[in-house]
């Protein structure tokens, strides 16, 4: 599997996909300074407050991974390059699942490296500008790295919720990237909406549905999947 | 020699529509089969179905003696095949997707990508993108990429499309090649008929989703419908003349003053040399030499086949 996996990593254009996320990373190296500084100085009351923003704004990695989406799965079926993959001798739900499990990877990690490279820099920032309202301890790193593996891997899991509806069967890129955004965007501005809204449960929700999507992708590839 | 395809029962239904219905075809080691049909006849889609692109939804097949399923493919890593057009990821070099593909049938040989590349007289552009290529170049790398891991079997739809005549001569040679210096059987469709007459030893018909036909080149060689036809206002009595003074039995009155005769025992001179002592208006009278696409045009056709 992992084999097959770095042969679907070997077909992407790579250098779009590094230059797409040194964006994502690029701009939001600065937003955790500039909402403590700029909008509202709450932010950054405490390590808590800029860990919770933090993490809101990497849910945005899912719109990377409806980018990858894209790539990995909507470009093959558009090109017809698909059809090389089903000449090999590789029953095409392992085909997917590598591709599934590639595109859980690459957003896993480039999530997780974001979270460091974004807690880093705003560290860094805050010496020079300091916009955080107390000292850093050794339970706030802590925090801290425990939220980052953990939405990590539910940005990573809720990235196929696309998957199977504008992946697989409908290939169409447009409202796959919609529907990231929407997801993206659907928890921070519910309280707009006037919805209130469990951040556990509906994250636990948004995973399962990533799930299901990527399960069914995989397993009804057979009757969808055709060339 | 054994058969290393072998369909029974071979269906493809989409929607409600037929598009390959119960088709048995084998195709024997070592030998070049041509797959003929009209647009839309069905061919393509036999060869998606025996390329393990797509799933019969009736019948099975086997190759090499193994049964193909969505979950059983091995025997896939002894075909090549170009279905429809050669697809490439366009960004990549030439080599790269020849290394992508090799990798993928867990081959690795450096060197058998070089000699392919050799082969199709692409060698110096192996670095370049696939982007850059003209459609030739493609169909080239595409052969390329189909004998890399030197399959038993390759399966070429259309591949002389849009090609020039330099390119499609260099296509049939290239098979023609491969089946003789290297063994390999192939599976190939055309409608250009004069290409698959001179690459294939054996020719299935494929008309509506079925294989109406399957002849060899000699077989239908024999069958070929050379006549001439003469065109008189006296059609009757060019006919009677004909059977009484030459002994021609093999003929047909058509209507509209034109007769045709199969009996190609006499010559078109005798011919007209006799009517004309009998003074026979003749109008026109011409040799037709029947191709192999008059038998492919009676056979999709369902018209009689006049031998």
């Amino acid at each position: 599997m992992a084999n097959l996996m770095k042969l679907e990593w070997r077909k992407l254009k790579r250098l779009n996909i590094v230059g797409e996320y040194a964006v994502y990373v690029a701009v939001m190296l600065f937003l955790p300074m500039l909402f403590a500084r700029s909008v509202n100085a709450d932010f950054g009351q405490d390590y808590a407050t800029i860990t919770g923003l933090i993490v809101s704004m990497h849910l945005s990695y899912v719109l990377f991974g409806a980018s990858l989406i894209n790539q990995v799965v909507i470009d093959e079926f558009r090109n017809r390059t698909i059809s090389l993959s089903y000449g090999y001798p590789i029953p095409r739900r392992r085909l997917f699942l590598a591709k599934a499990l590639l595109i859980s990877l690459l957003v896993f990690a480039g999530t997780l490296l974001s979270f460091v490279l974004v807690g880093v820099s705003t560290l860094l920032l805050d010496e020079s500008f300091g916009f955080i309202g107390e000292e850093l301890t050794t339970g706030a790193v802590a925090g801290y790295v425990a939220k980052a593996v953990l939405h990590s891997a539910a940005v990573a899991v809720i990235s196929h919720i696309p998957l199977f509806v504008f992946g697989v069967w409908k290939r169409a890129t447009i409202p796959a990237v919609l529907i990231a955004i929407f997801l993206a965007q659907f928890q921070n501005l519910s309280p707009l909406l006037g919805l209130s809204l469990d951040p556990v449960l509906t994250t636990a929700a948004l995973c399962l549905l990533g799930l299901l999507s990527a399960f069914a992708a995989i397993s009804a590839i057979e009757r969808f999947g055709d060339a | 020699m054994k058969d290393i395809v072998h369909t029974t029962g071979l269906s493809r239904t989409v929607k409600g529509r037929k598009l390959v219905a119960d088709v048995e075809l084998r195709i024997r080691q070592g030998e070049v089969y041509g797959l003929l049909g009209q647009n839309g006849a069905g061919k393509t889609t036999i060869m998606k179905m025996l390329a393990g692109h797509i799933a019969p939804t009736a019948g099975e097949i086997s190759l090499f003696g193994q049964r193909l399923t969505p979950s059983s493919k091995s025997a896939l890593s002894r075909v090549g095949s170009i279905i429809e057009y050669p697809v490439f990821f366009e960004h990549m070099g030439a080599i790269d997707n020849l290394r992508l593909h090799a990798e993928y049938l867990g081959f690795y040989d450096e060197q058998a990508i070089a000699q392919a590349l050799e082969l199709v007289r692409l060698k110096d552009a192996g670095a370049r993108p696939v982007k850059e290529f003209s459609l030739g170049m493609k169909q080239r790398l595409g052969i390329a990429r189909a004998v890399i891991t030197k399959p038993e079997l390759i399966i070429l739809d259309e591949p002389t499309n849009g090609l020039d005549p330099v390119g499609i001569k260099d296509m049939r040679d290239l098979v023609r090649m491969l089946n003789q210096d290297y063994g390999i059987t192939f599976l190939v469709s055309s409608h250009i008929l004069s290409e698959i007459e001179q690459v294939a030893d054996r020719i299935g018909v494929v008309s509506e989703g079925r294989l109406t036909t399957e002849m060899s080149l000699e077989d239908i060689a024999k069958q070929r419908t050379d006549y001439i036809e003469i065109a008189t206002p006296q059609a009757e009595r060019a006919a009677y003349l004909l059977e009484h003074e030459l002994g021609i039995a093999s003929l047909k009155l058509l209507g509209g003053g034109r007769l045709r005769v199969y009996d190609l025992s006499r010559s078109q001179s005798e011919i007209s040399r006799m009517l004309v002592l009998h003074d026979v208006e003749i109008e026109g009278i011409q040799k037709h030499v029947g191709t192999l696409e008059d038998y492919f045009y009676h056979q999709i056709t369902g018209g009689d086949r006049i031998g």
